[in-house]
């Protein structure tokens, strides 16, 4: 790619990478959830199917909700990621409103795919703030729950755009 | 509580033992309205740190100095390796390790896996796609699977079996010498204490198929689709060397005590100090981990540093255990009033590559069966578990017994059918009540004990609008104007007694403030959160018992150094069994702190209680005294408590499912899927409603629709071998959901419920069958009931093999 070094801007902060093959370096085969979680410790997000198919990794991208085991790193050089880390507030520590929401409404159980699942919402409430049920179902249906939260999560997450009101 | 009839294994229960018991062993002591936390809904423990990203998974923990381990698998399903050639993988930078059989053999570390012991980790044998020839350690995975791409191996490749009835025949390929024609022996000694237990025995079944049956129904079903419980969380563990034999280990496992069980029994003279962090999904799946483990720990023993072997997706849905196969024939016999008289059936377990200990399964399974049909006296079901040359089954929600039921619930409508009953009323009326007897899995003969749950199954078909869907049999509920779309309902039951499954223990200690008043109660259970906040109910039992603030009860991680034992909430077990012994391990502590509140308080100890931090009497209002001023120096009072395995309280759930066929594609769609239990008191609503909603996946519901491991018979390989190939039921595709909750307050334990354990999806597969049955007025027996075998069944595509 004749690149040799790749900045991101996750949470916010911004990290510098050079890249290449040695020890150390990142490499231009890597896989952006394996940065986030080997060189970077935010293990929040999740690795699983390794090809797109589970939405665990999902992150938020300038905007939207990527799956990050099927995004090299390097092609994300100068863009902002939002891991599921960065959604509560940095400086007091207070959560943002929908992950508060999950916990009123027990929208999860085991927690795998929990950030995943907060994450492709995230990208959805931020374009459209107030999606219908439909919408909302058909913007998860890459995330793959297999305790079966789906009713909790919708449940919840429809509250949360209609102010509370499901 | 109940105890075992002692007339011995597979001895006929004589016609008067079916009486009801009335004694209460737990009298109702307080109107659960009263209760604080017990029935009410408190937010998870462990809340804040899944929404943030917080909570830690075992693949998230990382060791000073770990390296990684991976398998180098056979492409073959049956074969003899005749070499390798190893030296490239070796010489490759970064390799620690490279092992075969021969190098594990010479360490006395290749364990014999299953029951009775008979799978080397690594053999010279390889049976089955996926199965282990070689095992790397490296100091990256990248480097590991490098490192296998240059392992050289030359196969004498066999023929190989894919099913059970193939493989018993004549002239099949023998998987293992010591199992004849591939039967594994029955039984399992270690859940069967008493004598083992695979073939069911009562009365006089001949007899009674002569004598008390009007209507009988013969058919061979099979629910051979071997489906993947597929948990997002791929098994995995951590297996550091502490010396000698002595190893930590930190799995992905839903049970510590499992860990340590099983795998210190595979391998002897080891000894695992097992831990295990947030599990992510298990349904059952991942407990001992056996492979994962026993193959770390010899990477580990040769390297001496810490190795974490965990599977790819793609391994856990190709090489990891599957729901078993089953094939049954069986013939049964109904009464003029419905309730059915006479079984007999032979079923058979397609165990996969090897059995890892399915003679438990076909206990359950066994029990299982003999509580849908409570009223029948007379039985002859026979078992057989088969090897075949496909990735193992094994342990998974439902443990055998969701198996069979979604075969035998199939055969108990055609029963019914066939005397124009209606299913809801059959199931209602022949699920066992207290004073029916059954032989559990234990093989011992048990009597129900305060339950009883027909009537909560006729409610929840009310919930559902049974009366007016059911249109009799074959009949569809609706047809659309043009003909295309038709819509049918069906109804299932199952249930468990595995609620009261093992022993188990608890501590409880109680800690006085440092510097305030406050009093902190500290519970050692070796618990794992799995998903259903079970560690979160736990200390809910404590705060209600105790009597302090939910907040103020707080937990050791999970591991067996940390508590005394306990197999965890795996499985059914967990209300009834840890709630039980974590109550006792209240009312113990609570007895020796007000012992030596005697004196101070001037009351005797049964009349005191504690409010507010302090120990009060109730027959002195006002007084009262800290917890602290009862000990010296900050010490703490702790409390014992355990439960000892019974079977007397079988859980039930009922299923309602209505389905829409379109008759021109085969199509199906879940209309409305509704669930009844009566769980005995529940403990977390939320949680509950989850549980039950769990049903749909997990390989449950969806087995009756599209989930299933596809098998090339040429190859032996899985086509299915992902999660874009292996279908799942998307956020955008599920159906209406609705439950009935009924809180009958069971004899069970302090707070009278027994829980409803791993059956909430059990039965939903037969009870969609049936759905689909009645929509196209069409018996439709074959799982998965995919569009090819809707339209076969509408004689819209030639009949033949399904694949």
């Amino acid at each position: 790619m004749g690149v040799d070094s790749c900045t991101l801007w996750v949470n916010g902060k911004k990290y510098e990478f050079s890249v290449g093959t040695k020890f150390g370096q990142l490499s231009p085969e890597e896989t952006l959830v394996e940065t986030l979680r080997e060189r970077l410790g935010l293990t929040g997000t999740k690795k699983s199917c390794d090809e797109g198919a589970c939405g665990a990794c999902t992150v938020i991208i300038d905007g939207e909700a990527i799956t990050s085991c099927m995004t090299l790193t390097v092609d994300c050089d100068g863009k902002h990621i939002i891991t599921v880390e960065g959604l509560q507030n940095p400086s007091t520590g207070e959560l943002d409103p929908l992950q508060q929401t999950f916990i009123d409404e027990y929208a999860f159980q085991c927690g795998f795919c929990t950030p995943g699942v907060l994450m492709t919402t995230k990208a959805l409430l931020m374009k459209n703030p107030h999606p219908t049920r439909k919408e909302i179902e058909d913007a998860l249906a890459g995330n793959y729950c297999r305790c079966i939260s789906q009713y909790h999560v919708l449940n919840a997450i429809e509250k949360f755009a209609n102010g509370g009101e499901k | 509580m109940g105890k075992p009839l002692l007339n011995g294994i597979n001895n006929p229960i004589p016609e008067e033992e079916y009486i009801p018991s009335s004694k209460r062993y737990f009298p109702l002591d307080r109107d659960p309205s009263e209760y604080k936390y017990v029935g009410k809904n408190c937010t998870r423990k462990d809340a804040r740190e899944i929404v943030t990203g917080a909570a830690v998974y075992t693949d998230d923990y990382k060791m000073n100095g770990m390296i990684y381990g991976a398998v180098k698998k056979s492409p073959h399903p049956n074969a003899i390796i005749k070499s390798f050639n190893l030296e490239k993988a070796k010489a490759l930078q970064g390799v620690r390790a490279v092992l075969t059989y021969e190098d594990l053999n010479a360490m006395n570390m290749n364990p014999l896996m299953g029951w009775p012991p008979h799978k080397p980790l690594l053999d010279k044998h390889v049976r089955y796609v996926g199965d282990a020839v070689a095992l790397v350690a490296a100091d990256t995975l990248e480097i590991c699977n490098e490192a296998i791409e240059l392992i050289e191996v030359e196969y004498e490749v066999l023929p190989a079996v894919y099913d059970a009835y193939s493989s018993l025949k004549d002239g099949a390929p023998q998987l293992y010498e010591q199992f004849d024609h591939n039967i594994c022996p029955g039984g399992l000694e270690l859940m069967q204490l008493d004598g083992k237990f695979w073939h069911l025995v009562r009365g006089d079944v001949d007899k009674s198929f002569a004598e008390k049956c009007a209507y009988e129904a013969e058919d061979t079903i099979e629910f051979m689709g071997m489906c993947a419980p597929n948990a997002p969380e791929p098994p995995g563990v951590i297996v550091r060397w502490d010396g000698g034999l002595k190893f930590s280990l930190w799995g992905t496992s839903q049970s510590c005590f499992l860990l340590k069980l099983v795998n210190e029994s595979v391998l002897p003279g080891i000894k695992y100090e097992p831990y295990t962090f947030h599990t992510g999904g298990s349904y059952g799946n991942k407990q001992s981990m056996t492979f994962q483990t026993t193959a770390a720990t010899a990477l580990a023993y040769v390297t001496k540093l810490p190795v974490k072997v965990f599977q790819t997706k793609v391994e856990q849905m190709t090489n990891y255990q599957t729901r078993l196969g089953t094939q049954v024939h069986a013939r049964m016999g109904i009464d003029k009033d419905g309730v059915i008289r006479a079984f007999k059936g032979d079923w058979k377990i397609d165990a996969g590559a090897f059995n890892d200990n399915l003679q438990g399964n076909i206990g359950v399974g066994l029990g299982e069966t003999q509580l849908i049909m409570g009223k029948c006296h007379d039985w002859d079901l026979n078992t057989d578990i088969v090897v075949t040359n496909k990735q193992p089954a094994g342990i998974v929600r439902g443990y055998g017994g969701q198996e069979l039921n979604s075969c035998l619930s199939m055969l108990v409508t055609r029963v019914a059918r066939a005397g124009n009953f209606d299913p809801m009323e059959v199931f209602a009326k022949n699920y066992v009540s207290d004073g029916d007897t059954y032989i559990w899995r234990d093989g011992l003969p048990w009597r129900a004990h305060s339950i009883k749950y027909d009537q909560m199954i006729r409610n929840t078909a009310a919930k559902f609008g049974w009366k007016d869907k059911w249109k009799g049999w074959g009949v569809p509920t609706s047809v659309s104007a043009d003909g295309r779309y038709v819509t049918g309902v069906g109804c299932s039951c199952i249930g468990n007694a595995d609620v009261g499954e093992d022993c188990c223990e608890a501590y409880v200690r109680l800690t006085p403030g440092l510097l305030d008043d406050t009093t902190i109660a500290t519970l050692h259970a070796d618990i794992t959160e799995n998903g259903n906040g079970q560690r979160s109910n736990a200390q809910k039992i404590v705060a209600e018992r105790i009597g302090i603030p939910y907040e103020n009860v707080v937990m050791v991680p999970s591991g067996t150094i940390f508590s005394p034992t306990g197999v965890s909430l795996g499985g059914s077990r967990g209300t009834m069994t840890l709630g039980h012994a974590i109550a006792n391990a209240c009312d113990d502590v609570l007895e020796k702190v007000f012992k030596a509140a005697e004196v101070k308080l001037r009351c005797s100890w049964q009349n005191m209680e504690i409010k507010d931090n302090y120990v009060v009497s109730k027959l002195h209002p006002g007084e009262k005294i800290r917890l602290g001023d009862l000990v010296n120096y900050w010490c703490t009072f702790t409390g014992y408590g355990k439960h000892v395995e019974e079977f007397s309280t079988p859980s039930c759930v009922a299923v309602f499912v209505e389905v829409e066929v379109d008759t021109y594609t085969g199509k199906t769609r879940v209309l409305k899927m509704v669930v009844g239990t009566d769980p005995g008191q529940v403990i977390d609503p939320a949680t509950l409603e989850m549980q039950v909603q769990g049903g749909i996946g997990s390989a449950c519901l969806d087995t009756a629709f599209f989930e299933e491991h596809i098998v090339d018979k040429e190859t032996g390989r899985t086509m299915t071998y992902d999660m874009l190939e292996y279908k799942t039921r998307p956020f955008n595709e599920f159906p209406e959901f609705d439950y009935l909750f009924e809180q009958s307050q069971f004899d069970t334990w302090q707070y009278h419920a027994h829980g409803i354990g791993e059956i909430s999806g059990g039965g939903a597969a037969s009870a969609a069958m049936l759905a689909i049955s009645n929509a196209i007025g069409v018996d439709v027996s074959t799982y998965p009931a995919t569009p090819d075998v809707i339209l076969k069944a509408l004689g819209k595509l030639p009949k033949g093999d399904k694949k």
